[in-house]
């Protein structure tokens, strides 16, 4: 469950006081609970190419299943995690924007344990438009450049 | 005896007609209006930047306090949320109920993480939470029940009546693994809220949640909501969730 509200890393202090432990809480005041980022890394991206096999319109998320061709000749399957398809509605996404064939281009926060699953930042369509997903602070994942 | 009372029975008549037409008209006369809430709203003043910069906008309410935790749940509260940060920083999150596509239930819900939907009807509110598709419904005008005879559930038993102005509403029965941000609480919470339009188009919620057994003393905060004309609810269905949780309580993906 992927929902819109701040994700803070700022280290948080604890603090006794008369009998009565307080936490400073640093979280928003909106649904602080949510799903959890913290598989994904932060610190790099990947940039997928490949040929869709499916685009899937579901929720709790929606997910781009993509077919990558690899430097030695196989094919490398990834799944693309995206957000839930209402963020995606109501951020001008339809699930008809991509089918199966569609070569597109993806920039994913890889999954730290290194499985091929990547939470999808933005998607480069068939058409050559790119879209951002509407993942909420976006701006935590650092963006690296693709590797060569 | 028949002459004698026969002076009395216009008088009777007009009594009677004076009677039935101030009858009538109790109950032609309408019901005080009461504010117009029906309708689509979306969380305001909450998110990146709400309260950052810019000249301070009084339809959005003061961040909330503090809740004030009886020490030894203040304890399990704190090793709750430190054994989730620890684990959020080794990659390895804890699985919570959003892992099993389980709804927010009470109060979590009234932080409207997607936009939410209010609905006036005869005796019933209904409070509508496209996330997990949550439904409330607050009985109007009845008495709440006793804490006994209410099954725990997600979104608890409500009541409201309306208080000039301010929808007032009780809640009880919450279940205990249904949390808000991690606190434990115990079968004697109760939520109040006190819902009021304070701009045409913006609601305040100040919900105060009540428990005996945890909390020292009772907590409230407030959350804003500002219409959304021309938006209509979509639907949410765990279709392909494909997140579980494994044997440790660890939040993995399943891998297709």
């Amino acid at each position: 469950m992927i929902v819109a509200s701040e994700v803070t890393m700022t280290p948080r202090r604890t603090f006794l006081t008369g009998g009565v432990l307080s936490l400073v809480m640093l979280m928003a005041a909106s649904a602080a609970a949510h799903h959890s980022f913290a598989v994904f890394d932060h610190t790099r991206t990947l940039t997928i190419r490949g040929t869709v096999t499916k685009f899937q319109w579901t929720n709790p998320h929606g997910f781009l299943e993509v077919d990558v061709p690899q430097p030695d000749g196989t094919m490398k399957h990834y799944s693309i995690e995206l957000t839930s398809i209402n963020m995606m509605q109501r951020n001008g996404w339809r699930s008809n924007m991509i089918k199966a064939g569609d070569k597109v281009t993806a920039v994913v926060a890889p999954l730290l344990s290194g499985e091929p699953v990547g939470l999808g930042l933005e998607v480069t369509m068939a058409d050559g438009t790119t879209k951002p997903l509407p993942v909420p602070n976006a701006g935590s994942f650092k963006r690296t450049p693709e590797a060569q | 005896m028949k002459a004698r009372l026969s002076w009395l029975l216009p008088l009777l008549a007009l009594v009677a007609m004076i009677a039935l037409q101030s009858g009538v008209r109790a109950q032609n006369t309408p019901a005080a209006a009461v504010p117009d809430i029906t309708g689509s709203w979306e969380r305001h003043g909450a998110g990146p930047g709400a309260r950052g910069g810019g000249p301070r906008d009084a339809t959005i309410p003061p961040p909330a306090p503090q809740p004030q935790l009886k020490a030894r749940y203040a304890k399990e509260w704190q090793d709750r949320i430190m054994a989730v940060r620890a684990a959020d920083a080794k990659g390895e999150p804890l699985a919570n109920n959003y892992t099993d596509c389980l709804p927010d239930g009470m109060p979590t819900m009234m932080g409207a993480m997607f936009p939410m939907e209010i609905l006036q009807s005869r005796g019933q509110i209904t409070v509508i939470e496209e996330a997990f598709t949550q439904v409330r419904r607050i009985q109007m005008d009845k008495p709440q029940k006793p804490f006994e005879d209410v099954e725990p559930g997600f979104y608890g038993h409500s009541v409201g009546r309306w208080d000039g102005d301010t929808l007032v509403v009780d809640t009880i029965g919450i279940k205990e693994n249904v949390r808000f941000q991690n606190m434990p609480h115990s079968p004697q919470m109760r939520i109040r809220e006190r819902m009021k339009l304070v701009s045409p188009n913006v609601l305040w919620n100040e919900i105060t949640i009540e428990d005996p057994v945890v909390l020292e003393k009772p907590h409230t905060y407030t959350v804003a909501y500002r219409r959304m004309p021309d938006y209509t609810l979509l639907e949410y269905v765990c279709e392909d969730n494909r997140e579980y949780a494994d044997d440790k309580g660890l939040q993995k993906i399943r891998i297709n």
